[in-house]
């Protein structure tokens, strides 16, 4: 039998002399085909048959196949998790009793009785304070840590900074929002002149709801910046964000801090900025600025 | 004056300056509100009273100011839209039932000490029957025309809800309507009246109800999940707050987050995503249809498939004659 080869017109035993230890791989699968048409005198082309796509993939279809009638014909599995660790029950009432109740599998919160009917008739009346979900009746907190911001002697040009810092603990309230007014612009105090309110740089304009960069230092007036806990990041993007104060009795005043949900201790810094130009009035400028901390109900 | 000397006198003087300067603090401003709400149905001719406990939380004594202010909108997360301005007749019925604390005039509350607002609300027989809200606020009041200097003067407030239902009946007629239920995240597409989603990632849904009422109604009820047969697979609680007449609140589950669903691989084919809310004498009720099926599996053997079968054809041997 004559050994078919490749350019080689000698025995197998001379060719493998002839190939480096590098290519002997690709000896091996080249070879291992004429060794199979060694084995199929019959059919001496059966090597260079083409497989279909289905072939190739057979014993992955049939897994596919059985995946899909697995899981979208399985018998209905009725689940047990109605009593699940991952819920509570809660119920309200003007109660007899009422507490907590827990063990190794659940949680229960709730309140006995069915004495509203009865009460309201006699009483006249039903009071519930607080939140129901908040155990205990906690104060809700707001504090400033700075109420005077003397800005000193301004110079033109010069941004003057002033910060301090809003905190804000919601107790037995689900939620909060702290809001903002100014009396009026910075105003002479024994006179009509005014540092108007900031509408930010010139590329794009701020406004009372909306915070754009203030950073040109030509731009002058009076606004804030606020970061923190609670704080409108997708307004007050980095630091160099500012929005001008809404002005008492004529503007609705402006969210600066919320949440849904219970607060401990957020806190946010809030930066004022004043910026004047040459040719502002010299005297002293004042005015008052007003938050405002009211609980969710 | 030897050098003996000195040291100690050096000494006097360093602990002196040290340990007894004067207490010095920024102004600041601290102060505590409790109950931070108040929920009251009422007959008419009846009056109850809530003490409301201020704190002072300064170092400092702190001249404050109570008063009350109507508002009569909320946004949907339960923060009330009060009104500085208005002044309706029914805030008549509140007072401050102190001896010496009025509304609208100043008072002390000395330095980290507390005091008690006693708060009435007389309903006249004639009073109409329907809602009232109200806000408690107390601001740091000050008599000063102006600050002895260049800047801002900061005023705080804080406030505190009062929700107040006059009617009859303890349970007055109301009139809740869920707005919608969807999907918000997860992987789902909208096809027709329902969703195809996958199942092996978790589904979180939006909810928002509307008070088309005209007395306060509480969300008290359930999310689920059932299957074709109505079974529940999984139940979630609401979280009950209250939804003032005409407005709309965004629901959310017990923890204050939104509902969400992560089915299992056996969770296969027509699901149903329901919101269940009940009141003394009113329910409601928002469902939506979802098909759950392993996309993302069977995409993922579906392109492993074709990787295979190409790196398969690509290391096919090819042999010519």
């Amino acid at each position: 039998m004559i050994n078919r080869m490749f350019g080689f017109s000698r025995s197998p035993q001379e060719q493998s002399l002839t190939v480096s230890s590098i290519f002997h791989s690709a000896v091996q699968t080249i070879s291992n085909p004429i060794h199979a048409n060694q084995n199929n005198p019959h059919n001496p082309k059966h090597f260079l048959q083409k497989k279909s796509f289905f072939e190739i993939n057979k014993p992955i279809l049939y897994l596919l196949v059985a995946f899909i009638f697995t899981f979208c014909f399985h018998p209905t599995v009725l689940a047990d998790t109605l009593i699940s660790p991952s819920f509570q029950i809660d119920m309200s009432t003007i109660n007899m009793t009422g507490g907590n109740k827990s063990s190794a599998s659940y949680r229960l919160s709730d309140t006995v009785g069915q004495t509203v009917q009865g009460q309201f008739n006699s009483a006249g009346y039903i009071i519930k304070a607080g939140f129901q979900y908040i155990q205990g009746l906690t104060p809700f907190t707001f504090t400033i840590s700075n109420l005077d911001l003397n800005y000193g002697s301004l110079i033109p040009g010069t941004p003057s900074l002033l910060t301090n810092i809003l905190t804000v603990t919601t107790g037995s309230a689900y939620g909060y929002t702290v809001k903002t007014l100014e009396d009026h612009p910075l105003r002479i105090s024994n006179g009509v002149a005014t540092i108007a309110d900031t509408s930010c740089d010139l590329a794009s304009t701020c406004t009372q709801s909306d915070a754009t960069p203030w950073t040109v230092g030509t731009r002058y007036g009076f606004g804030y910046n606020i970061q923190g806990t609670d704080v409108d990041t997708a307004d007050f993007v980095d630091s160099t964000y500012f929005r001008p104060f809404p002005i008492q009795d004529a503007d609705q005043p402006a969210t600066v801090m919320s949440r849904v949900g219970i607060a401990t201790a957020s806190a946010a810094t809030v930066t004022y900025k004043v910026n004047i130009s040459g040719t502002q009035a010299a005297g002293t400028y004042q005015n008052n600025i007003q938050y405002i901390a009211i609980p969710s109900f | 004056m030897n050098t003996k000397c000195k040291i100690p006198l050096f000494l006097i003087f360093i602990f002196i300056t040290l340990l007894s300067p004067g207490m010095i603090h920024a102004a600041g401003y601290g102060l505590s509100l409790s109950p931070p709400l108040l929920r009251v149905n009422i007959k008419p001719g009846k009056a109850i009273t809530q003490v409301f406990t201020i704190t002072n939380l300064n170092n400092e004594d702190k001249l404050l100011v109570a008063r009350v202010v109507p508002f009569s909108e909320s946004d949907e997360s339960g923060n009330p839209k009060i009104d500085l301005k208005t002044n309706p007749t029914w805030l008549n019925y509140i007072n401050l039932a102190n001896a010496t604390i009025k509304l609208g005039s100043p008072f002390t509350v000395k330095a980290n000490s507390s005091e008690q607002l006693i708060l009435t609300f007389s309903a006249p027989m004639t009073a109409i029957l329907r809602d009232l809200y109200a806000t408690l606020l107390v601001s740091t009041y000050s008599n000063q025309i102006s600050v002895p200097y260049q800047g801002s003067q900061i005023s705080a407030t804080i406030g505190a809800n009062m929700l107040i239902t006059i009617h009859s009946d303890v349970s007055p007629p109301t009139l809740l309507k869920i707005n919608q239920l969807a999907p918000v995240s997860g992987s789902f597409i909208k096809f027709g009246n329902f969703y195809l989603a996958d199942n092996i990632t978790p589904i979180f849904f939006s909810s928002s109800v509307k008070n088309d009422g005209n007395f306060t109604s509480e969300t008290k009820g359930i999310f689920k999940i059932t299957d074709q047969k109505e079974n529940p697979i999984y139940l979630e609680g609401i979280l009950p707050v209250y939804v003032i007449t005409n407005a709309q609140r965004t629901l959310l589950n017990i923890n204050g987050g939104k509902f969400s669903f992560t089915p299992n691989l056996t969770q296969v084919g027509y699901f149903k995503a329901t919101v269940q809310i009940k009141t003394d004498n009113s329910n409601a009720e928002n469902s939506n249809d979802i098909f759950f099926f392993p996309f993302k599996i069977v995409i993922g053997i579906f392109f492993t498939a074709i990787f295979l079968n190409i790196i398969y054809r690509t290391t096919k041997p090819k042999v010519s004659d």
